[in-house]
């Protein structure tokens, strides 16, 4: 039997952050990715959007945005099962994974329409 | 009759004896001895008292800028004045005064209001407060000297570098800051610990009183959010002082890096400022409405997102340096944001009065002001989000409106009103609502006179930071308005003070719980008795107090746990971080000189490093490392602390006695910190290498692979013979425990030895370009890493040999290992990052 990762549960505390840590890390690292590839190789302006920076960062935006998705999908499943404490906790987290969702939807859209460098 | 009475007498008698125990072991020396106290009730109080000084040299510094503008082309003052004036005046109210009366107000409220006796780290407390008040002075004593800073509160460089600014402004506000920052971090770590370890039983995350969730984020966002000013600090004084060109262009430098450095700080600054405050409305909001918050959840959810989202906003600050439209969006979307979990807050409080009802008593009067102002500035800061229309107004009196409205309408509205709150249990008498209306009504319209008005000034185009303008630029009006409004403000702050004054002689006596609050600190005498609760109460809902409203009589009358001093120990419970659920009896540290003297030889670093007496500060410096090891010595078993008895309680036990005491939480988040610095020299040193212009990388790597290879193996040796013998300590053996620490600590010595070489034979060039100047800053953070690790475990060999250390005493190896956990990851980032990459990319890159 697969062992349970109890982070992963939906009550832990962890799973009141974790969403949100996922945010930062996918925030720095568009940021950063960015600024990395404007200094040393920018694209052609005249490329506009459909360049090989956008395309990476927007591949990681969906797969960031997927397992977002499913954490809030798994934390409201979980919410409507339990009571009490557990509730609580799971209907927080659900919260929280649901806004980072949002949040990488938002600040990633940019990545359709703006060149990178310009 | 007298059956009845009688045992009302013996419970009465049983109680005072109660009282007068924990009365011996809690109570406050007096005369010079108040010097030693550690409570947190007095350095709450000492806190506020410093910080409401503060306020007013800033308010002082506010005024004298307002005469200047009041006219066209005064000469009260002159340019140079002027800039210092304006500097202090930010650097006070925001350094001097908002976050510290915030944390005081935390350091004073929390442990009350989460049933327990004082914080985790008394004399931590007392370190913060004395580092806080030695910074605060020697910043201040520049304008005495007139030589204070001029280059604004957030000092860009490279005005503020030594080419611009050769004198000692810049370096009174970089030395004095960073000392105050010791203060913020010690809040920080201490108030994030406290409140996950030390609630009452029962007191589960769920059932936390609002505020101290806002208090635990903004926590942790000092925690995070402080060291990479420090950072910042730290590398610019290194250049002003030792010439490490770590911002200057020609030398592989770049002056932005010290933008990205403050606004990283900065911009969550302001949430750490905001969230305290939204948690005092959150806190008194349902007690005036006389109903529970509606959307505790959605509160909390709020908070905690604002914790992160106000960390992905800093470049917004920055963008007219010409960064890329893309990464500006990001920074726009994302500032856009963080508006929605504010508003979230907002919405909770409306509906809160909504469905509630209602008492319109002073501190509501604050309130409302506070959600007219801050709304306001809130909705003028997404405006601000958006980038033309930043472009349009950045660095004019629009953006300073913003900025006043944000922070003194989200900030000092709600302070007052907890203030006019929260004083009857401090003095034990009620405020008075006449003065108190007219103070509020003073200080409201001053202030929208004031910055409403300087809105249309910054429309108009008016530079912020000019010291005077012509009448033909048409601002002459406004800026008359502005003036007349900041004096009106000033007088309604006078009039709060006249209150503050005469409350001790003249205010009401307070009845008890005076207005029919729900939380634990209302349970208390009023002012409360050194160690708050006579026994430490259950928690079975978050409004203990509306559903038992005699649980302060009976806490006092010791009914509840831990109702005994008699061992004379400080003890506090702890408890597990989810369900409150009580694990140990933690027993605190008592009065001691430690802390100031610790601080008080900081300060002479602090001096000797301002007026460039190195051979002091060094000296200095290494005493005081000296009296914080010898502070860290009086724990655990330490005959001060808690000797080992055969007495001892066991259900639950002493937290020395125990592994995972609440020492591993403090070290873990004071980790955090040392990360969040940690991460900040990586981005400076990855920042320089990709868009520094001038950057250089050598074409071969001046450090030695087979150093860096060897420091790193001794150390990890040292790490594995260090778990491996505290998994033999856990299982009860405690054979040769003190000469096993002994010969992990000297291979702690010969990884720092090693680390020498390596730093001696690289043959660096610091003061010739960024890059070398880089390698040392990172070189030597591991080698003051390396040698507090070494020096650590050596003191765990002695503890062990003394018998302060063993199979019954397990806990503080565990929270040494911590750290040498820390130690070994950010060697081997470093290393890759410093000695294999740059070879395997290459030179020149």
């Amino acid at each position: 039997m697969m062992r349970r990762v109890l982070w992963l549960e939906t009550e832990h505390p962890m799973q009141l952050v974790l969403g949100l840590t996922i945010w930062s890390l996918w925030f720095v690292t568009a940021y950063g990715g960015l600024s990395v590839v404007c200094a040393l190789a920018p694209p052609a302006p005249e490329q506009g959007a459909l360049t090989g920076i956008n395309l990476v960062l927007g591949g990681l935006t969906l797969v960031t945005l997927g397992f977002l998705a499913w954490m809030t999908q798994r934390c409201m499943a979980a919410a409507r099962r339990k009571r009490g404490r557990l509730r609580y906790m799971s209907a927080l987290a659900g919260g929280l994974y649901l806004f980072s969702t949002v949040s990488v939807a938002f600040v990633g859209l940019p990545l359709l329409m703006l060149p990178p460098c310009l | 009759m007298s059956d009845t009475q009688a045992p009302g007498k013996h419970e009465r008698s049983e109680s005072a004896q109660l009282h007068r125990e924990l009365e011996v072991v809690w109570r406050n020396p007096r005369g010079w001895r108040a010097l030693t106290v550690v409570n947190h009730s007095t350095l709450g109080l000492r806190f506020m008292a410093t910080g409401l000084a503060f306020f007013l040299i800033g308010g002082v510094l506010a005024m004298l800028i307002r005469a200047q503008l009041a006219l066209p082309s005064q000469a009260f003052m002159t340019p140079d004045i002027y800039h210092q004036i304006t500097t202090m005046h930010g650097t006070v109210m925001m350094f001097l005064f908002a976050i510290p009366v915030l944390e005081g107000l935390a350091i004073y409220l929390i442990p009350k209001m989460l049933g327990t006796r004082d914080l985790l780290c008394p004399r931590l407390t007392a370190f913060g407060y004395w580092c806080y008040l030695f910074g605060g002075i020697i910043l201040l004593s520049s304008m005495a000297l007139e030589m204070a800073p001029d280059s604004g509160w957030f000092m860009y460089t490279p005005l503020s570098s030594g080419e611009y600014s050769p004198g000692k402004g810049s370096d009174f506000w970089l030395l004095g800051i960073t000392f105050v920052e010791i203060s913020a971090l010690s809040a920080g770590v201490e108030l994030t610990v406290s409140i996950l370890r030390t609630r009452a039983d029962g007191m589960a995350l769920h059932r936390m009183p609002l505020f101290a969730w806002y208090i635990l984020v903004m926590a942790l966002m000092i925690v995070v959010g402080f060291p990479p000013l420090i950072f910042g600090s730290v590398l610019l004084e290194l250049e002003r002082a030792a010439g490490m060109p770590f911002f200057i262009v020609e030398q592989g430098g770049d002056p932005i890096l010290w933008q990205h450095l403050f606004w990283l700080f900065g911009h969550p600054e302001v949430y750490i400022i905001f969230l305290p405050a939204a948690g005092i409305v959150s806190t008194l909001l349902p007690v005036f409405a006389r109903r529970p918050i509606v959307g505790y959840g959605w509160a909390v959810a709020a908070v905690i997102i604002t914790g992160f989202i106000s960390f992905g906003l800093w470049v917004h600050h920055m963008f007219t340096v010409g960064i890329p439209h893309l990464a500006q969006a990001f920074f726009s979307a994302a500032s856009m944001l963080v508006a929605v979990p504010t508003a979230i807050q907002v919405f909770v409080w409306l509906a809160t009065l909504w469905l509630g009802r209602p008492r319109m008593s002073l501190p509501m009067l604050w309130i409302l002001g506070f959600l007219v102002i801050f709304v306001c500035g809130g909705l003028t800061g997404v405006m601000l989000a958006l980038v033309p229309f930043d472009w349009q107004v950045h660095d004019t009196h629009f953006v300073v409106a913003h900025m006043h409205y944000v922070l003194v309408g989200g900030m000092f509205f709600p302070l007052m009103a907890g203030f006019v709150y929260w004083l009857p249990l401090v003095s034990g008498r009620m405020p008075s609502e006449r003065l108190g209306r007219l103070g509020f009504w003073l200080t409201f319209l001053g202030f929208n006179l004031t910055f409403l008005i300087m809105h249309w000034t910054g429309l108009l185009g008016m530079p912020r930071r000019v010291y005077t303008y012509d009448s033909a630029m048409g601002w002459d009006i406004y800026n008359l308005i502005s003036s007349v409004g900041g004096f009106m403000l000033s007088a309604g702050i006078a009039m709060v003070l006249l209150d503050l004054a005469l409350h001790w002689r003249f205010g009401r006596p307070a009845p008890p719980n005076p207005w029919g609050a729900d939380t634990l600190e209302w349970g208390l005498s009023m002012p409360p008795a050194p160690y708050n609760f006579a026994s430490l109460p259950t928690i079975k809902s978050r409004h203990p107090l509306w559903d038992n409203p005699a649980l302060g009589d009976e806490m006092a009358r010791g009914e509840h746990a831990l109702a005994d001093a008699s061992h004379g120990r400080r003890e506090i419970l702890g408890g597990e971080v989810l369900t409150g659920r009580v694990r140990e009896r933690i027993h605190i540290p008592s009065n001691s000189w430690w802390p100031l003297f610790a601080a008080l030889v900081l300060a002479v670093v602090c001096i000797s490093l301002l007026v460039r007496l190195y051979p002091l500060a060094l000296g200095a410096f290494l005493v005081a490392v000296a009296m914080l090891l010898r502070w860290a010595w009086e724990n655990g078993g330490h005959p001060i602390a808690a000797p080992l008895g055969d007495d001892e309680p066991t259900s639950p036990p002493l937290h020395s006695r125990t592994r995972g005491g609440p020492a591993r939480f403090t070290m873990g988040v004071s980790l955090i910190a040392d990360g969040a610095f940690f991460h900040s020299l990586l981005f400076g040193w990855f920042y320089l290498w990709s868009v520094s212009p001038q950057w250089q990388l050598p074409e071969q790597s001046p450090l030695d692979p087979m150093l860096l290879i060897g420091a790193g193996i001794a150390f990890a040796l040292g790490m594995l013979w260090l778990e491996r013998r505290l998994r033999r300590l856990y299982a009860g053996d405690e054979t040769r425990l003190a000469l096993a620490f002994y010969l992990i600590a000297a291979l702690g010595g010969l990884h720092v030895l090693l680390l020498v070489a390596l730093l001696w034979q690289a043959d660096l060039a610091p003061t010739d370009n960024a890059h070398d100047a880089v390698l040392v800053v990172s070189l030597a953070y591991l080698l003051v890493h390396g040698l507090l690790a070494t020096l650590l475990m050596a003191l765990q060999g002695r503890r062990a040999a003394l018998g302060y250390v063993g199979v019954r005493l397990p806990m503080e190896p565990g929270v040494v290992a911590l750290f040498w956990r820390y130690q070994l990851g950010i060697y081997a980032i470093l290393a890759v990052s410093l000695g294999v990459l740059p070879r395997v990319i290459g030179g020149g890159a």
